[in-house]
């Protein structure tokens, strides 16, 4: 059993001729000797593959797909984990089709929504796929989600680039995750493989202590089989590790107890609360030692933060820059300090003569061998091309034209058209125009508390685009208003039920002249299933989870994985 | 004793009391089970779904429940990789009928059904597209349909082996998105020399380029990636496609890091990246107070030849001297006489953050002379005092005192000291200082 990969393929087909050639009878055609299992499916060419690799006759392939898997309340996962990869580094859609087809399976079950609304160019091709794999005979009686939401990893970068502040978030941050399952390992973590060890600043005696006591346990992030989890999953970090902390304190009081007991009474205590204790004792253990990892990790969690807010204030753009290089060169982290970049690039823009000091310092530091993840991260647009020097000449013209030096990227043109950055929105009077956000606007500043806005999930400096894209699917009265309010930006479209998609504007005038068809807004069916192309994070779940707590609706989110925003920059690395 | 063995029974059956999930293959109906193929042994998606509640992972229910026959046909059907299997139990007729469609498809070539069965992932014969036409609608058809990448590779291949080269990359010329795709596959293929033959054809010089370089730092025998490196940087410079200077520059130093370890073997672990190499430099300088320029390996020579930046160069000097609790060469470090007038004095100097370098001397258990002299150099004085009581360093917390002029706190902190220490006479001395108002600019004022 294998991933539909090339690279797998041909050295599990070079294994097979090996051993083909020390046998060396006659092979009966009948009979196929090997069996191959790709998930999530068999690439056309595969066959022809084999073909020409003579083994042809002996191989069966078989395909897999194990459609999306259940991690948690309202999280699906199809668990693909090199799509992101695929997709939007190397421009190679092969699993896109298996994608189409789990979604449709979906659609079997659950009924066709009444809409879906597509953000991107790879949610279009899919929602292609799917026209062309047929309507799906429904099921006459289900009609789940009243709307869908198909969104492409592109289009909201900053929402997996900042690092969140719930405990899922951060769990997902530090440790290696799979199948919605972290494993703890105190001497090994995501954020610890990313450092050159020669700098770190312990001792060499007090890591190989380290080393002995190292032993890994894991923690599945399920609310059903973890309550500790399930409660603690989407609040703020820092309230969590004192919660935990509480908890084990209330333990250990529970087990003092024991001791004051007579006997009968502590047999009766044994038989009916012990079992449950030390069960809890021991999950409240783990979250502990998860805890006391995690902030160990993260270090200088609060600057980190800080610097993340100027970015996306775009607050003294040269600052951040020598900021950034300072941590590069003190705290020089793989994925972490390069992600901080792009996500400079994303909300300020860098020049190329920047990226250019800053790549110099980046490859000293880890190899020159990691020269090519410019050109990786340049092509999924997480920071800019490097440009050939003969046409420098013309950019040095235009640098000396008295242009004005503010430009908006394009980030920040959406971002305020959709007031993602809540610090900005604080600022601004309430009662503004436009419903919907101004409601959570106000909501921001009327109430201290930061639970009341979705961007509680980033300290309050971000709303991650899915989550207010569902509050403004949900909140729209009608078509018109959902034209005024997505009409700003490129690229959306909606679709329906019979094959016919258009703008959101388009749509509002389509229905003014059309008798026949019905105004789909507002949504009756309370229920939105979200689709991730490219892997979602926890930030963005637990906003949805606040959005759907909010509205009084159900957001179910679905994604190809589960990503951290270092497993994004870490995929550029896998050239 | 009997009561003994209960409570062992208690424990014992404690771990498995709440939850369950053994029973899960159990659910697995008539339906499923006939049908090896199905793929419903993933009961999450059913839970989720069902608006049952969640945490009941025992759910009895019938795939009928879920979907229509005709659905499940379907859902079966596009399972099957090879459409030519027939179903047993057919009639003659419907068996004609079957083979009389599958005789035509193999005779003409229908693009509609081959690009859906392409896309469904199913053996399909592409031999009947003979005509550059036919072929090339047979592309397009996949790219219009949203054209999912291994269906547009099989398609490729296919041209690959029936078309000359002129006409394979003329139709790869017109549509970019077919190249992206097949370069993504020459890659994945592990074919580099066709990948950068591929880039070169279509004008993309400078990921080629990158390509190259990539290709030549992985090989494995030095002298090889040596060669490699040098007829790069070579054809890089000449070549006329315009220099990106990130990539010339890298290419340079990779280029003289292969000379250096060629040059001084002993340094050898292979593959280091340029501090890792800088700091084992660090690690065989002798002479910190003046480096031999001249030597390869002296650790300024090596900053400079490989473009560390000043910040990187210190941080690793710092920590490796701080390592070798060779604390006195850090002096020599971070103060230089001032290029702009060479008479003056020694200045200190430093290029990144004073705090994170005091916190990281501080994590390798610098002794505290040392820390105060790095804290010494802080002009606020609310920050060192904040730093230094965080580093435990007290002269330093004295001097922050002193500066903040906050006679109270010294007395307060004066107490806690232990009598006859240093510190006990260095914050008495801090102290009288201080009450001697002499040099305050009050003072001074006052007189004029």
């Amino acid at each position: 059993m294998i991933r539909s990969q090339l690279g797998t393929f041909q050295t599990l087909m070079k294994q097979m001729q090996t051993l083909t050639e020390a046998d060396q009878q006659t092979p009966d055609l009948a009979m196929k000797m090997y069996h191959i299992i790709c998930v999530p499916s068999c690439f056309t060419y595969f066959q022809t593959l084999l073909e020409q690799n003579g083994l042809w006759g002996l191989v069966q392939l078989h395909h897999y797909n194990w459609d999306f898997i259940y991690l948690d309340e309202g999280v699906l996962s199809l668990e693909l984990p090199n799509l992101y990869e695929c997709l939007y580094l190397h421009g190679n859609t092969s699993s896109l089709p298996a994608v189409a087809q789990s979604l449709r399976l979906l659609q079997m079950i659950c009924g066709q929504p009444s809409m879906i609304l597509s953000y991107g160019s790879h949610s279009e091709r899919l929602l292609e796929m799917l026209k062309l794999l047929g309507n799906a005979s429904r099921h006459p009686s289900s009609m789940d989600y009243g709307a869908w939401l198909i969104l492409d990893r592109d289009k909201d970068y900053p929402s997996s680039l900042l690092t969140p502040a719930i405990y899922a978030g951060l769990l997902l941050e530090v440790f290696h995750q799979r199948a919605g399952e972290i494993t703890i390992d105190k001497s090994h973590n995501k954020i610890s493989t990313q450092r050159i060890s020669l700098l770190q600043g312990q001792r060499r005696e007090e890591k190989e202590e380290r080393k002995g006591a190292a032993q890994s346990s894991s923690i599945k992030l399920n609310s059903d089989s973890d309550e500790i989890y399930g409660d603690n999953r989407y609040k703020h970090f820092a309230q969590v590790s004192s919660l935990i902390r509480g908890q084990v304190k209330a333990l250990g009081l529970e087990l003092q107890k024991l001791n004051d007991m007579q006997l009968d009474e502590m047999h009766d205590y044994v038989a009916r609360k012990l079992p449950k204790l030390t069960e809890l004792k021991a999950k409240v253990l783990r979250h502990l030692n998860a805890s006391e990892v995690v902030i160990q990790m993260l270090g200088n969690f609060r600057r980190l933060q800080t610097l993340e807010e100027d970015i996306l204030n775009n607050v003294s753009r040269k600052r951040l820059l020598t900021e950034i290089d300072e941590l590069l060169t003190t705290d020089g982290q793989r994925y972490n300090t390069l992600r901080l970049l792009c996500l400079l690039y994303l909300c300020a823009g860098i020049s190329p003569e920047e990226l250019q000091t800053f790549g110099r310092n980046y490859c000293n530091m880890f190899g020159h061998r990691e020269l090519p993840v410019f050109q990786q991260l340049a092509r999924a647009g997480l920071l800019p091309q490097l440009l050939a020097e003969k046409k420098a000449a013309s950019t040095k013209l235009l640098s000396q034209l008295p242009l004005p030096k503010f430009q908006q990227t394009e980030f920040q043109a959406n971002a305020n058209r959709l007031r993602l950055l809540t610090s900005f929105a604080d600022n601004q009077p309430e009662g503004s125009p436009s419903g919907a956000s101004a409601a959570r606007s106000s909501n921001a500043t009327s109430s201290a508390s930061q639970q009341s806005c979705p961007s509680f999930v980033f300290n309050g400096t971000y709303i991650p685009l899915v989550a207010q894209l569902c509050s403004i699917l949900l909140k729209t009265q009608n078509a018109d208003e959902l034209a005024t309010k997505l009409a700003m930006i490129e690229g959306f479209q909606l679709h329906l039920p019979n094959d016919t998609s258009f703008t959101p504007k388009t749509y509002a005038a389509h229905l003014k002249t059309s008798a026949t068809d019905q105004d789909q807004f507002p949504i009756t069916q309370r229920k939105i299933f979200v689709f991730i192309v490219g892997g979602a994070n926890y930030a963005e779940i637990a906003a949805c989870d606040l959005v759907a707590k909010l509205t009084g609706a159900t957001i179910t989110v679905g994604t190809d994985n589960l990503m951290a925003g270092s497993d994004l920059i870490a995929a550029a690395f896998k050239h | 004793m009997d009561m003994q063995f209960d409570s062992d029974g208690y424990w014992n059956r404690s771990s498995r009391a709440a939850f369950s999930f053994e029973d899960e293959d159990d659910e697995i109906d008539g339906i499923s089970t006939e049908l090896p193929s199905s793929n419903w042994d993933n009961n999450g998606i059913f839970s989720d779904d069902s608006e049952l509640p969640t945490n009941n992972y025992c759910i009895q229910i019938s795939i009928k429940d879920l979907l229509t026959e005709e659905a499940l046909k379907e859902v079966l059907h596009e399972q099957t990789l090879d459409d030519r299997v027939m179903a047993k139990g057919v009639s003659a007729e419907e068996e004609l009928k079957l083979l009389r469609r599958q005789v035509q498809s193999t005779l003409y070539p229908n693009v509609k059904a081959t690009t859906h069965k392409l896309m469904q992932g199913k053996t399909t014969s592409l031999e009947m597209y003979k005509s550059l036409h036919e072929k090339q609608q047979l592309l397009d058809s996949l790219l219009a349909n949203g054209g999912g990448g291994h269906a547009i590779i099989a398609v490729v291949l296919f041209l690959k082996r029936t078309l000359n080269s002129a006409q394979f990359h003329g139709i790869l010329k017109q549509r970019p998105k077919v190249l992206q795709e097949y370069l993504s596959f020459l890659q994945d293929c592990g074919d580099i020399s066709g990948h950068i033959e591929l880039l070169q054809r279509f004008g993309r010089h400078q990921e080629a380029a990158l390509k190259q370089f990539q290709a030549a730092i992985e090989l494995a025998d030095p002298s090889g990636r040596k060669h490699q490196l040098q007829r790069l940087v070579d054809a890089y410079a000449t070549a006329g496609v315009g220099i990106i200077p990130l990539y010339e520059q890298v290419f340079h130093a990779a280029l003289k890091m292969q000379l250096l370890l060629e040059k001084e073997p002993h340094l050898v672990a292979d593959h280091l990246t340029p501090i890792e190499l800088l700091y084992a430099c660090c690690q065989r300088n002798g002479n910190w107070k003046e480096q031999d320029m001249l030597k390869l390996i002296s650790p300024q020579r090596f900053a400079a030849d490989q473009q560390i930046s000043p910040a990187q160069y210190e941080w690793t000097a710092l920590n490796e001297r701080a390592q070798a609790q060779a604390y006195a060469d850090l002096e020599c470090i971070f103060e230089r006489i001032p290029t702009w007038h060479p008479l003056k004095t020694k200045q200190f100097h430093i290029s990144f953050d004073l705090a994170s370098a005091v916190q990281r001397l501080y994590e390798l258990q610098a002794p505290a002379t040392v820390l105060q002299l790095f804290l010494s150099k802080m002009s606020n004085s609310n920050d060192k005092l904040n730093l230094a009581r965080r580093v435990k360093c007290i002269k330093a917390v004295i001097d922050a005192m002193a500066g903040l002029k906050q006679q109270q706190e010294l007395i307060q902190l004066k107490e806690t000291l232990p009598d006859r220490s240093e510190e006990k006479f260095y914050c008495e001395n801090a102290l009288k200082t201080l009450q001697s108002k002499r040099w305050t600019t009050d003072n001074i004022k006052l007189k004029l």
